[in-house]
């Protein structure tokens, strides 16, 4: 027995000390799919061989319980050292001051020369210091099927919005059963929300000086009550009230609407199941203003302040999004690259791409950035907006109450936000 | 002398020992209990009188009964509330009757009823989840078959997801709850049945009964207990079952399908609020409890009054 135990200790030690030599980094991956896992575990294999004596143990999260997994390994101190940080989330950790000021290490490494000034701002997006290295934009355009249009007469996607409804009207009067819009009602539409509302609103601002949302503005409930009409006027279909991003796509192409607002990696599985020649994707439609406000994303990485091993995790960063891997990562994920000069990539100077580099290169799309420096946004997002936006749809309430509810919300986070800076 | 001495104090500690010793072989099972169940119970119930919510983790601590007073104003509590009652009282008849049906009909003699029985018993086998999937497959109108031959059928003006539909909504869970549980109560009630002494039946038969009432005045009264015992477990079942309808629907739309646990759930896990979610879990506690006394009471009326 003595024995058995002597043994047990001795390897421990020995395993301790093995541990010791060797730095070994936690990265967790939140927004997890088989096809990036494998991305990213090639990159972090090559990220290895290039720095022996560093191994990284990849966690892989998936998304639908990301959140609450996340939040309880930081909880329970389990705190891993890179972690991919959605931009919904950046608010929450960051105010609550657990993740490390990147400025020092941008400035040392020459970064601040090479991103894109859109990827240095949203890296310092929360309290003006950089506390993440984006690896790429989600930017909403247009998805139109070539098809459906040509048969109802159509040659070009709607440039306004008031296009954009007589274009359904024609798709609706075909009688085919197929509507105009995929809307998304379901999880994960509060973008499309807040995109028609700034545009009506013409302004992509959420909040005035006081901290008051602008939410409830007639205008901006002119943008909500444009969705609502255009789903109780049968132009989107019936079961669109609960549709998340699966079943969106999935209607796209498989024609049950031809038009989608989307992001470029739903360019993926859409790219899989039509021709190319079938569809294209056009700038978001313009409101009243001249003006449209396609909503931006992005996710990065991020270290946390309870690393033991901050430079090898900058390092182990720095070569995530290195020009290379960040086009490679780029292109297999579907997002927009990070690196000035990207565009003039020959993947991304196809047509497929057109309408989001127009967006990003036309002064009348301006990005909208959702605030999630609010701590409660994410909460907003998929419990609240998801919760009362259907029930608007379905004329249980009205758009104006559903509005209100969001505006009080809202305003009471950004004023709890305001007192904190 | 000593002997004397110590007599009366040796009484009282032998009455002592007495008292204590089935404790002292008890505590095994005591000590565990307290450790697994009792001790989370508690922590649980106090949860149900703080703040705790992991958005805003330094603003605990204890704030007495400001949850049960926000829940009594929270419409969609109530309608949770109603939710869950649909849910469990549809749910539970349809798996009720049908389990009875079809323990009755697997009670009589033919070929292959070995096989029949194993191939019955299956729903009960296959993991909550991915029946829950596999449903939500089914009544989309894009990959499910169910939407078209319902509306062949003219139940649907036309193929389109009920579990899109708040009037519809709740009966896509509820019809995967049912195919879920038949089994179970099939299973118990078959035993049940099979402990039913065969001469009662040829007597009955003898007297010339007729299967209506063979049916009434033997095997009902033969089956009472365990009816009795098994609706009850099940309700209670049925009641804290949420794995189905998030799976399914996740109480969408707005709210429709939304009942107590899968509130408590999205509370604790979406909005990360696990005090708010633990006053209400409280609040399922006690209706349960209440309903169980309820039952318990009658069943004890019922077996007095034979």
């Amino acid at each position: 027995m003595r024995k058995i135990l002597f043994c047990s200790l001795l390897s421990l030690s020995i395993a301790s000390t093995l541990a010791l030599a060797d730095t070994k980094l936690k990265l967790v991956e939140v927004i997890t799919s088989p096809d990036r896992t494998a991305v990213l575990r090639q990159q972090v294999a090559d990220f290895e061989a290039n720095n022996p004596g560093i191994t990284v143990e990849i966690t892989s999260l998936p998304w639908g319980q990301a959140f609450e997994k996340l939040a309880t390994m930081v909880q329970s101190g389990q705190t891993p050292d890179v972690v991919e940080m959605p931009d919904s989330w950046q608010g929450l950790y960051a105010s609550n001051d657990m993740l490390v000021d990147l400025e020092g290490r941008i400035a040392a490494s020459g970064l601040e020369e090479k991103l894109t000034d859109k990827t240095l701002a949203m890296a310092r997006n929360t309290g003006g210091k950089a506390n993440m290295i984006p690896y790429g934009f989600y930017l909403r355009a247009m998805f139109w099927n070539k098809k459906i249009f040509a048969q109802a007469g159509m040659t070009e996607a709607p440039k306004t919005m008031a296009e954009f409804v007589e274009a359904s009207k024609k798709i609706k009067a075909l009688g085919t059963g197929v509507s105009g819009y995929c809307l998304r009602g379901g999880v994960g539409g509060t973008n499309g929300w807040m995109m028609f509302m700034a545009a009506m609103r013409g302004s992509p601002e959420f909040f005035d000086e006081q901290g008051n949302s602008l939410l409830s503005d007639p205008e901006s409930i002119k943008g909500a009550q444009f969705l609502v009409d255009l789903y109780k006027n049968g132009h989107a279909p019936r079961d669109s009230v609960n549709w998340g991003f699966n079943e969106i796509v999935s209607g796209f192409y498989s024609g049950k609407c031809a038009m989608l607002d989307q992001d470029p990696d739903a360019l993926i599985s859409i790219a899989k199941s039509m021709n190319s020649e079938d569809f294209a994707v056009a700038p978001m439609p313009l409101g009243p203003s001249g003006k449209a406000y396609p909503t931006i994303g992005y996710t990065g990485w991020s270290i946390f302040k309870q690393s033991e091993n901050k430079d090898s995790s900058w390092k182990l960063i720095s070569h995530l999004t290195s020009p290379e891997e960040n086009l490679t990562w780029a292109k297999k994920i579907g997002v927009l690259p990070i690196h000035k000069g990207a565009e003039k990539n020959a993947f991304f100077s196809t047509e497929q791409y057109s309408g989001w580099f127009e967006e990003l290169n036309n002064p009348n799309y301006i990005p909208l950035t959702m605030p999630t420096h609010l701590k409660g946004w994410g909460y907003f997002g998929s419990v609240m907006a998801k919760d009362s936006s259907q029930e608007a749809l379905l004329g249980m309430i009205s758009t104006e109450k559903m509005v209100e509810d969001w505006a009080a919300y809202l305003t009471k986070e950004q004023q709890a936000w305001m007192k904190t800076q | 002398m000593n002997t004397l001495v110590t007599q009366p104090k040796s009484q009282k500690k032998i009455d002592l020992q007495r008292f204590l010793e089935p404790y002292l072989y008890l505590s095994p099972a005591l000590i565990i209990i307290a450790l697994v169940i009792i001790t989370p119970t508690l922590v649980g119930i106090s949860y149900a009188f703080q703040s705790i919510e992991l958005l805003n983790p330094f603003n605990g601590g204890w704030i007495g009964l400001t949850h049960f007073k926000t829940l009594f104003s929270d419409r969609y509590f109530f309608s949770a509330l109603a939710n869950t009652l649909d849910w469990t009282l549809i749910s539970l008849f349809f798996q009720f009757s049908l389990g009875l049906g079809l323990a009755l009909l697997l009670n009589r003699k033919f070929a292959g009823r070995k096989l029949v029985q194993a191939l019955v018993f299956l729903p009960w086998a296959v993991p909550t989840f991915l029946s829950g999937l596999t449903w939500a497959w089914l009544f989309n109108p894009i990959i499910g078959i169910l939407p078209h031959w319902m509306t062949s059928l003219g139940m649907l003006p036309e193929p389109y997801n009920i579990l899109s539909d708040p009037h519809l909504a709740m009966y896509g869970p509820i019809v995967a709850n049912v195919w879920f549980g038949i089994p179970f109560f099939a299973i118990t009630l078959l035993a049940a049945l099979q402990s039913v002494p065969s001469d009662l039946y040829e007597a009955a038969g003898i007297d010339g009964a007729s299967s209506w009432q063979v049916f009434v005045k033997i095997t009902l009264p033969f089956l009472a207990p365990m009816i009795a015992i098994t609706v009850m477990l099940r309700t209670i079942w049925i009641a804290n079952f949420a794995d189905l309808i998030i799976v399914m629907t996740s109480g969408g739309p707005a709210n429709s399908t939304q009942t107590l646990p899968s509130y408590i759930f999205t509370t604790a896990y979406r909005r990360l609020d696990f005090g708010y979610a633990s006053a209400m879990a409280v609040m399922l506690l006690i209706l349960l409890l209440l309903y169980t006394a309820i039952l318990l009471k009658m069943r004890s009326k019922l077996s007095n009054g034979d």
